[in-house]
């Protein structure tokens, strides 16, 4: 993620000041979900549901 | 008085009790004088409350003395997590941004523990909003590890297992999203255990991940700890993560022993996953031999590896706790801590996608737990891969607090359980770690109780004056 996209991401999340007053908090945070979201392995199928599965409550 | 209060078990002091050789209110005069004297250098304690704490043993002391004990847990000197609420009391969550929070109610855990009796000492330190830290630029200091007070205590319960450590109370709540009630209880050495998700009510606790967060004990034995989890578990319909179980009778199976229990020896956790620090390896093996000479027959199993399932749970726990913060953050991110304002944005940078992909991954993880629970009865495993190492070394704490095997079932939701396994050549505790089916605390209890009593490590105390 280069310092633009953190950047556009970030005002798009509503972290203006924290870019302002913590700029670097900011960069390390995205680089972290840089690094959770390509750690996320194994090969899913359309048919893998989330959890918890939807279930209808009793009225 | 000849009896060592600090290292009462909650069986020793009902047994005190009832023979009239010790009452509440001298207990906890005790605990309050060492608390006084040795909680300034261990920040234990957030809001300590002396007096509503003594007026509480002397009615249970006057109660008891009049034929009404309520049970094992009458009198008994409790301490909360400061992300608990405890009527009149604020809760902090450690953070300038709770500052003045005063709670209107008991959470249900701290209102069952009431009803039988406990005694609630006060507030306990916790790392800021159960995920920040140890952090020092905080309202209040980090708890220190009563071992060695340079060390890190754990977190994010840490003023819990520091004090259950210390001797200033038996028994104490925490909260567990990825490892944080068995964190604290690996580094200071004493026993705590993740119910199963469901189990005990997480109302009145403030929220760090909401499908990953659990409320449950930390105590010096594991028949304490037992003692608690019996009090605070039940079904509470206004938690929505409630299960609606009967109440679990977990001490009677406690001195059944292992004999032909089947335990599933998770070796690969910390041999190739994330290799453990020799000595806590050892520690592993010893443990796992000394429940084979008890009896159990202990066989390898393989789960998935435990880098992807703990990415799966961090995926999981920023991107709610995000949700949580959001707001907060965008306001008022200089009244959070450096370590909590940098791991609570990260959710800021997940997508929608990500987070519902863990959560398809999440599904196969727990299948992959059950499956092994085909053939075994309960699973022991490690806790940390690290002795506790220096407080103050930012490096070494970003280094060790992710080399842990507690995460991945708080995304299984399954009961675990993380004690002692015994002492580094430095005198710091190891630790390991005990999982249990869905549901089934009492057969993780059992096999930790076997393996304390084996062990011996319930006898093991800080030196502290």
């Amino acid at each position: 993620m280069t310092d633009a996209e953190i950047e556009l991401i970030a005002r798009a999340a509503g972290l203006q000041t924290a870019l302002e007053q913590y700029r670097a908090d900011v960069k390390a945070a995205a680089e972290e979900a840089e690094r959770l979201r390509a750690a996320l392995k194994g090969p899913l199928t359309a048919a893998d549901e989330p959890w918890p599965p939807m279930t209808v409550r009793k009225p | 008085m000849s009896v060592d209060l600090p290292w009462l078990t909650i069986a020793e002091t009902q047994a005190l009790y009832a023979s009239r050789k010790l009452s509440p209110v001298e207990l906890v005069t005790a605990l309050l004088a060492r608390i006084e004297k040795l909680d300034p250098q261990l920040n234990v304690f957030i809001r300590l409350d002396a007096e509503a704490a003594l007026a509480a043993a002397r009615t249970a002391g006057q109660e008891i003395a009049a034929g009404r004990a309520r049970g094992p847990l009458h009198g008994i000197p409790v301490g909360i997590k400061d992300i608990i609420d405890v009527a009149g009391l604020p809760t902090t969550c450690h953070s300038k941004i709770l500052a003045g929070n005063v709670a209107a109610a008991d959470a249900p855990a701290v209102a069952s523990l009431r009803a039988a009796g406990a005694v609630v000492l006060g507030k306990l330190s916790t790392h800021e909003f159960a995920f920040g830290g140890p952090s020092f630029d905080l309202p209040f200091p980090p708890a220190r590890n009563p071992w060695d007070r340079t060390r890190h205590p754990g977190g994010s319960s840490s003023g819990s297992g520091a004090g259950v450590a210390a001797g200033f109370f038996p028994a104490a709540l925490g909260s567990d999203t990825a490892g944080s009630i068995r964190n604290p209880a690996s580094a200071c050495g004493c026993v705590g255990l993740k119910p199963t998700y469901g189990r005990v009510s997480r109302r009145g606790v403030f929220p760090l991940a909401f499908s990953l967060d659990h409320v449950g004990p930390l105590a010096r034995s594991v028949a304490d700890a037992a003692l608690v989890t019996e009090a605070i578990a039940g079904f509470d319909p206004a938690d929505p993560g409630s299960a609606n179980w009967p109440k679990p009778a977990l001490t009677p199976a406690l001195g059944q022993g292992v004999r032909s229990l089947r335990i599933g020896f998770v070796r690969h956790f910390h041999e190739t996953d994330m290799p453990a620090d020799p000595e806590v390896a050892a520690g592993l093996e010893a443990a796992a031999t000394l429940l084979e000479k008890e009896g159990a027959q202990v066989r390898s199993v393989t789960l998935p590896n435990l880098k992807d399932a703990s990415a799966l749970t961090r995926t999981i726990m920023h991107a709610e706790a995000w949700a949580i913060h959001a707001e907060w953050l965008r306001a008022r991110p200089g009244d959070y801590g450096l370590l909590s304002r940098k791991r609570l944005m990260t959710g800021a940078f997940l997508t929608a996608a990500d987070y519902v992909d863990a959560q398809r991954r999440r599904l196969k993880l727990i299948a992959a737990v059950e499956e092994v629970f085909r053939d075994v009865d309960v699973l022991l495993c490690a806790s940390s891969m690290d002795p506790p190492c220096r407080i103050d070394d930012d490096e070494a704490i970003g280094r060790t607090y992710p080399r842990q095997a507690r995460n991945p079932f708080n995304t299984t939701g399954h009961p675990a359980l993380a004690m002692m396994s015994g002492l580094s050549k430095d005198g710091l505790p190891l630790s390991l770690q005990f999982v249990g089916r869905a549901q089934d605390e009492a057969t993780v209890l059992r096999t930790a109780a076997a393996f304390e009593r084996a062990s011996g490590v319930a006898k093991l105390h800080p030196n502290l004056p």
